[in-house]
């Protein structure tokens, strides 16, 4: 019997060594659970084809940011990361060097001819191409178009049309109803989208605000107008639904909130929240805010490597397969926006894998966007919960301030932000 | 027989000089295992946080300069930071009283022999194991958003409904709800207390004309007055610390209402990246708490009765 146990207990330990020796590669992401599935999908098939184990974690957005600055800020981040655009400027040490690994050091297992030059460019830092971009974005409306129809209307394609929309859903449907719904941060990327299309400037370009705290309080004004108009719900109102975001929110799974301002690259998660025939389109850039195509698109994400990655040979082989080969392509399709990569473009396009709403969307943002976005943009000091954009836009929703008091503070919170 | 003797006395001596041993290292030994993970875990980031206080120190950068006082200058001028430290107290000086009034008040109704009281108290127990949970935050969030329970009770009873979450005192009286809730573990503790308070003081009382109430605030409150300041104080250092509900169900909103310093600790040092500010803060909270447990311990003379000969603490 102690002989019996004796060989019990000797082989459980081999095979824990063995388990410890054979090494695997781990991945991390955010998303819905569209995205959750379509990954883990791809991850299995290339351990398939390589044999290389890859454990997976992955959550919804919320909180994920603080998580991961934690764990690249004590080298224990994953091995390979789906990253936020403004992380590859962010997450670099005392002596300025980045977190992430330099992936020209692996070019010769990822193939970069995929990626056009000026993608590649927005994630290169120093001289160092610190992510793959997997998909451009940026944001557009997108309608409840029943809810709109309920209220007799078709969706809006100008600004005036969904400024008179705001009564009209109160009288016709009831004063919960709102044509569109917006967050802290929404408020903040249409207000810039607003003064770009008026003036046509990039909101920052080297690291210097380029609009006058009269213009940005005419920003200001007009998200108020929105607000005033009935068209968007108040900062009490929203906070009071109790929901972590937008699409988790009842009132506009119900389609009580008939319209979104999104990334093309995420609003299939809003679309897939909604209750049962309920109709959900992408809306059209209004023409009539001003003279300009303003809005900007940027890398919606990215996928890198991390300094502190054992097996930096191996995790290449991950993104490689992840985003050029044929049966990554098949499985990621468009669950991370339209894919930057050509190959995995042109097969997704001629065997039909692009989610029909995502490509239209995206198809419009390329089409529409001309203005360029400053990493600061989504600084954690100006975006976070707690951050200059919450503080203006609440403030100015509360009542705390006026549209000149919100503006200021805009302005010095960005200024500061922006070492000027 | 002198060889045996002089083995015995070896052995004597031997087993002596391991139980001198015993006596001088092996409580220290046994203790080992918790003083090295105390010294790894406790000691350690509490000298750090010290003297991260003092610096710049930022979660990727590392500290880079010497600042001095600039961190907690910042944390007693800036306006977000005042906020949270009015909303802290506010919010210890809502929840400690009500809890412990709230769970005396409870533990004294199940001090009487009634039907069923074993359930009773088992059912105003469970609040105080779930009460700390992510799951129960998330569920306090739903009772009271707009279209939660609490409002639709409301509604059913002809009420206006409340925006509980978005209102600035409400939030924060439903954060502090949430605290007194869970009074579970304090009144098991007074209830133990009221056991302990002799029957015979209460017959004399009564034979003496005192009414309940007159009984209940000259015999009861004295006697269990020990349990009432340890309640007390490990309420207050709880009440000071207090995260996971204001992070759950408002995350500090609406305009920073429920924003505790502990939120500004998590925010400045994981979001902010500003691990010196952080530190800073958490030293606040430290000797803010340190502040009042002294208080608390010095006004003990006055009102908190111990059985020992001299009759106080």
């Amino acid at each position: 019997m102690k002989k019996l146990i004796a060989c019990v207990l000797t082989l459980v330990l081999a095979v824990s060594a063995v388990g410890a020796m054979a090494e695997g590669l781990t991945f991390s992401w955010w998303g819905g659970d569209a995205r959750h599935e379509a990954t883990q999908a791809a991850v299995a098939a290339f351990t398939e084809a390589t044999g290389v184990t890859v454990e997976n974690t992955y959550s919804a957005w919320s909180g994920w940011e603080d998580k991961m600055s934690q764990y690249f800020a004590s080298d224990s981040a994953f091995d390979v990361n789906q990253v936020n655009w403004n992380w590859l400027f962010s997450f670099v040490d005392g002596e300025g060097k980045s977190k992430m690994y330099d992936l020209n050091q692996v070019a010769d297992i990822i193939d970069l001819t995929q990626f056009a030059d000026a993608a590649l460019a927005q994630c290169t830092v120093n001289g160092e191409l610190l992510a793959i971009p997997v998909s451009m974005t940026g944001r557009i409306f997108y309608w409840n178009e029943t809810t709109w129809q309920k209220a007799g209307l078709e969706t809006p394609k100008t600004l005036a049309e969904l400024m008179a929309a705001g009564q009209i859903f109160a009288e016709k449907l009831g004063d919960e109803y709102y044509p569109l719904a917006l967050g802290t941060y929404d408020k903040m990327i249409l207000m810039v989208h607003y003064l770009e299309c008026k003036y046509g400037t990039d909101w920052v370009t080297d690291n210097k605000l380029n609009y006058t705290v009269e213009q940005i309080a005419e920003g200001v004004q007009f998200i108020q107008d929105l607000e005033d108009a009935h068209v968007i719900p108040s900062a009490e109102t929203l906070i009071g639904d109790g929901a972590d975001s937008l699409d988790k929110n009842p009132k506009w799974m119900d389609g009580v909130y008939a319209g979104i301002w999104e990334w093309d690259s995420s609003a299939s998660k809003f679309g897939a929240a909604l209750s049962d025939g309920q109709n959900f389109v992408v809306g059209e850039y209004f023409t009539d805010i001003g003279e300009f195509q303003g809005g900007f698109t940027k890398v919606s994400l990215a996928l890198c490597i991390a300094n502190s990655a054992a097996d930096k040979q191996t995790a290449a082989q991950l993104i490689e397969f992840l985003l050029n080969s044929d049966e990554g392509a098949r499985l990621m399709n468009s669950q991370r926006g339209i894919p930057l990569s050509a190959k995995a473009n042109a097969l997704c396009q001629t065997e039909g894998l692009l989610d029909p709403m995502v490509a239209e969307a995206n198809g419009k943002v390329i089409a529409w966007c001309k203005n360029g976005l400053d990493p600061q943009f989504e600084a954690a000091a100006l975006k976070n919960s707690d951050g200059v954009y919450a503080d203006a836009f609440d403030g100015l929703s509360y009542g705390d301030y006026d549209v000149e008091e919100a503006a200021e503070v805009l302005v010095e919170g960005i200024n500061e932000v922006l070492g000027a | 027989m002198t060889n045996g003797s002089s083995a015995v006395r070896s052995d004597l001596r031997k087993k002596r000089r391991f139980s001198k041993l015993e006596q001088g290292y092996m409580g220290f030994i046994l203790i080992l295992p918790w003083l090295i993970g105390f010294c790894i875990f406790k000691l350690y980031p509490f000298i750090s946080s010290l003297i991260y206080s003092f610096t710049d120190y930022d979660l990727f950068k590392g500290a880079q300069n010497f600042v001095g006082f600039e961190n907690y200058i910042d944390a007693f001028t800036k306006s977000k930071n005042v906020k949270a430290l009015q909303v802290t107290f506010a919010y210890a000086f809502m929840t400690v009283p009500l809890k412990l009034i709230f769970a005396l008040f409870i533990a004294y109704i199940l001090n009487f022999k009634i039907k069923g009281v074993g359930l009773f108290r088992t059912a105003y127990y469970v609040p105080s194991i779930l009460g700390g949970s992510v799951a129960i935050a998330v569920l306090w969030r739903a009772l009271f958003k707009s279209d939660g329970v609490i409002n639709t009770i409301l509604a059913m009873l002809g009420f206006d409904s409340i925006n509980f979450l978005a209102d600035r005192s409400w939030a924060l009286f439903i954060i502090c709800l949430l605290r007194v809730w869970q009074f579970g573990s304090a009144m098991v503790l007074f209830l133990a207390a009221l056991k302990g308070v002799p029957e015979d003081l209460y017959e004399a009382a009564s034979i003496d004309g005192a009414s309940k109430s007159r009984q209940f605030l000259s015999i009861t409150i004295p006697i269990i007055s020990p349990v009432i300041f340890y309640n007390l104080v490990t309420q207050l250092v709880q009440a000071f610390q207090e995260f996971n509900g204001p992070y759950i169900i408002t995350n500090g909103g609406p305009r920073n209402a429920t924003t505790l310093i502990s939120l500004i600790v998590y925010n400045s040092a994981f979001k902010d990246y500003k691990v010196g500010l952080s530190s800073a803060m958490a030293w606040v909270m430290f000797v803010i708490t340190t502040i009042f447990t002294i208080i608390a311990f010095a006004s003990q003379k006055k009102w908190v009765y111990y059985s020992d000969d001299d009759g106080r603490g």
